[in-house]
């Protein structure tokens, strides 16, 4: 008998195990988030936040110094006017940072859910958006001001015009909040699911992707629909208007230039394989990167400027650091690398082991 | 060739009833706890069957004696049995197969629900191309993971305790889990009236031990495990007494000695 209950016993340590094996909700998982002020990038990815050299891609810190697999980021980190690096974790915290060492200045334990959600700092108040359904308000000491409760999670940062924080969520709806008091000026129920971020331009429009794969354009002033493309597949990234057009990519892999003013389609282009980061413009160029991990630079007409081959996949947007390109792919051998404006490699960064 | 015959298939049939139901999770889970237990039912009769059997064999008086002459003969022991076993028709495997059958469900179910719920972009990543073309995926995801005060993608939430200045988990559900497998232990053991009996000494044993694994799972893992364990603690249950094997005066305490003085 003894013998059984050992087996029954090993049985029970075998399913612990292997449900801890394929408990994959509990180790979350995301690409990484990129910010960097010209001299020093910040990445988030995994287990850490690291602060890469912008001369030469060595690390000069990284928090926390040792990993701890319960403090996960991906976030992209946003660096305040007075001297912060705010980067929420998937471990419910809201960390600000020294960007000098890395040291905690505050943190913000009280959220229920991960950020996953970059912050917005605008008007002296940090707009930080939670899975736990709510968009919460600090001012820069990391004071809580109010929360906004919307009907499901909020992964994507709002964006603000100094009046009004606009911001999308799960729950299929677009809302737009008094920017000071964060009370519901409108809200604008979609067809689906917002997972990223809006963006405003001068004439009061506000342009949003729905996961469902349309875009549309809204009236900042009312939440009135002005017009809407169905690009027909997943859309994950935010789009991006230069120019008069908006460009946005989908989950089939085609990248669209619509005309900003009326939603309708000026080109499209459909390279290799599915598009999920946001578009970055530079002064001559689009650029957006690819499952597969390509990173294309096109013009204003759709025409290949140039094309460079990334070893891993390209799930984030590139990230514009001076006079370079960052990107940070997923799987890749390098966790950052860094291109001049034609593509060319100037440095990439690995993590050392610790 | 897991994901693909065993994960994929449960996370869609839960996303058709997540749609069946108006897009309510943890609805989705219940009942599709209710379908699993319905599917494996045969399995369960036939477990019940067996042990039966099994016991009535361990009470019968060849029994006894085959394992006083061969105590010291542990193979002629072995071979012995197995020719009793042939001679009633008991599949030694009879009364623990249908429970090993229920591994690789919990083990898919969990996966299942961890993919479904997508509790990071990657996650939803992955689950955009695990939905069958049958289902219009984007109007369908991400989906609502919030029932009653849980959300089943996550482990339980804490609770601060202002007196202590720390936080503690939320035990609501693994005291939930471990009560309802107790009961359900209690309520399904068998009566034995030989002290010998093995399989009770080790029903016996069960009862203690998986309430607290069950409860420590739960603490662990995604509350919609939780809600898996218990739905089906209480369909088992609900099974057993439709079957007339539930014992009702075992939860009484001294419900054992009652059974005794009767006999």
């Amino acid at each position: 008998m003894k013998v059984k209950i050992i087996l029954i016993l090993i049985s029970a340590l075998a399913m612990g195990v292997l449900l801890s094996g394929c408990a994959t909700g509990l180790t979350p998982s995301s690409w990484p988030g990129v910010v960097s002020d010209g001299k020093v990038a910040y990445v988030a990815s995994a287990t850490a936040v690291y602060a890469v050299d912008m001369q030469n891609g060595n690390e000069l810190w990284r928090f926390p110094a040792k990993a701890d697999a319960k403090k996960t980021f991906f976030a992209a980190p946003v660096l305040t006017p007075d001297g912060q690096l705010i980067v929420g974790g998937y471990d419910h915290v809201l960390y600000s940072l020294d960007p000098q060492n890395g040291n905690i200045k505050w943190q913000y334990s009280e959220a229920r859910d991960r950020w996953i959600g970059s912050v917005l700092v605008a008007n002296d108040l940090i707009y930080a958006p939670n899975a736990d359904y709510n968009l919460y308000a600090f001012n820069l000491s990391g004071a809580f001001q109010w929360k906004f409760a919307a009907h499901e999670a909020i992964w994507s940062a709002p964006i603000t015009d100094g009046q009004r924080v606009y911001f999308g969520a799960f729950d299929r709806t677009v809302y737009a909040l008094d920017a000071h008091s964060g009370q519901l000026a409108w809200k604008k129920p979609l067809e689906d699911a917002v997972l990223s971020s809006p963006v405003l331009t001068s004439d009061g429009k506000l342009y949003i992707a729905t996961f469902g794969g349309n875009v549309f354009a809204l009236d900042t002033a009312s939440g009135n629909q002005i017009w809407q493309f169905s690009t027909g597949n997943f859309v994950w990234s935010s789009p991006v208007v230069k120019d008069g057009q908006l460009y946005i990519g989908d989950s089939s892999g085609t990248f669209y230039a619509l005309d900003a003013a009326t939603g309708r389609q000026v080109w499209r282009q459909q390279p290799n394989s599915p598009i999920f980061g946001t578009p970055l413009a530079t002064s001559d160029h689009i650029l957006f990167g690819s499952e597969a991990g390509d990173l294309y630079a096109l013009d204003a007409k759709g025409q290949n400027a140039w094309k460079v081959s990334i070893n891993g996949k390209l799930y984030g947007a590139p990230v514009a650091a001076g006079d370079l390109i960052l990107v940070a792919p997923v799987e890749g051998q390098s966790l950052l690398i860094a291109l001049d404006q034609a593509g060319v490699q100037k440095w990439s960064f690995t993590p050392a082991k610790k | 060739m897991w994901e693909t015959f065993i994960v994929t298939p449960l996370t869609n049939v839960l996303l058709w009833i997540y749609k069946l139901f108006g897009g309510q999770f943890g609805l989705a889970i219940i009942v599709f706890t209710i379908l699993i237990r319905l599917v494996t039912h045969p399995l369960m009769a036939s477990q019940i069957k067996s042990t039966a059997k099994m016991q009535e064999l361990q009470n019968s008086k060849k029994w006894q004696e085959i394992q006083k002459k061969y105590k010291d003969n542990k193979e002629q022991l072995a071979q012995e049995q197995m020719k009793i076993y042939k001679e009633m028709g008991i599949s030694p495997l009879g009364s623990c197969l249908p429970t090993l059958i229920q591994i690789p469900i919990i083990f898919g179910l969990y996966q299942s629900i961890m993919l479904a719920l997508a509790a990071s972009p990657l996650q939803l990543l992955t689950l955009t191309r695990s939905v069958y073309p049958l289902f219009n995926a984007p109007a369908l995801l991400p989906l609502n993971s919030h029932f009653l005060w849980m959300n089943l993608g996550q482990v339980p939430e804490k609770i601060f305790l202002p007196f202590l200045s720390t936080s503690i988990p939320n035990l609501t559900l693994p005291i939930i889990v471990a009560a309802t497998t107790y009961i359900q232990s209690k309520l399904t053991m068998p009566p034995s009236a030989n002290p010998q009996d093995q399989s009770a000494a080790m029903g016996k044993m069960m009862a203690i031990y998986m309430p607290f694994l069950l409860g420590y799972f739960s603490l662990t893992f995604a509350n919609g495990l939780s809600v898996y364990f218990i739905i089906s603690n209480l369909v088992g249950i609900l099974q057993y007494a439709l079957l007339g094997k539930v014992d009702w005066r075992n939860l009484l305490p001294g419900g054992k000695k009652g059974v005794e003085k009767k006999k």
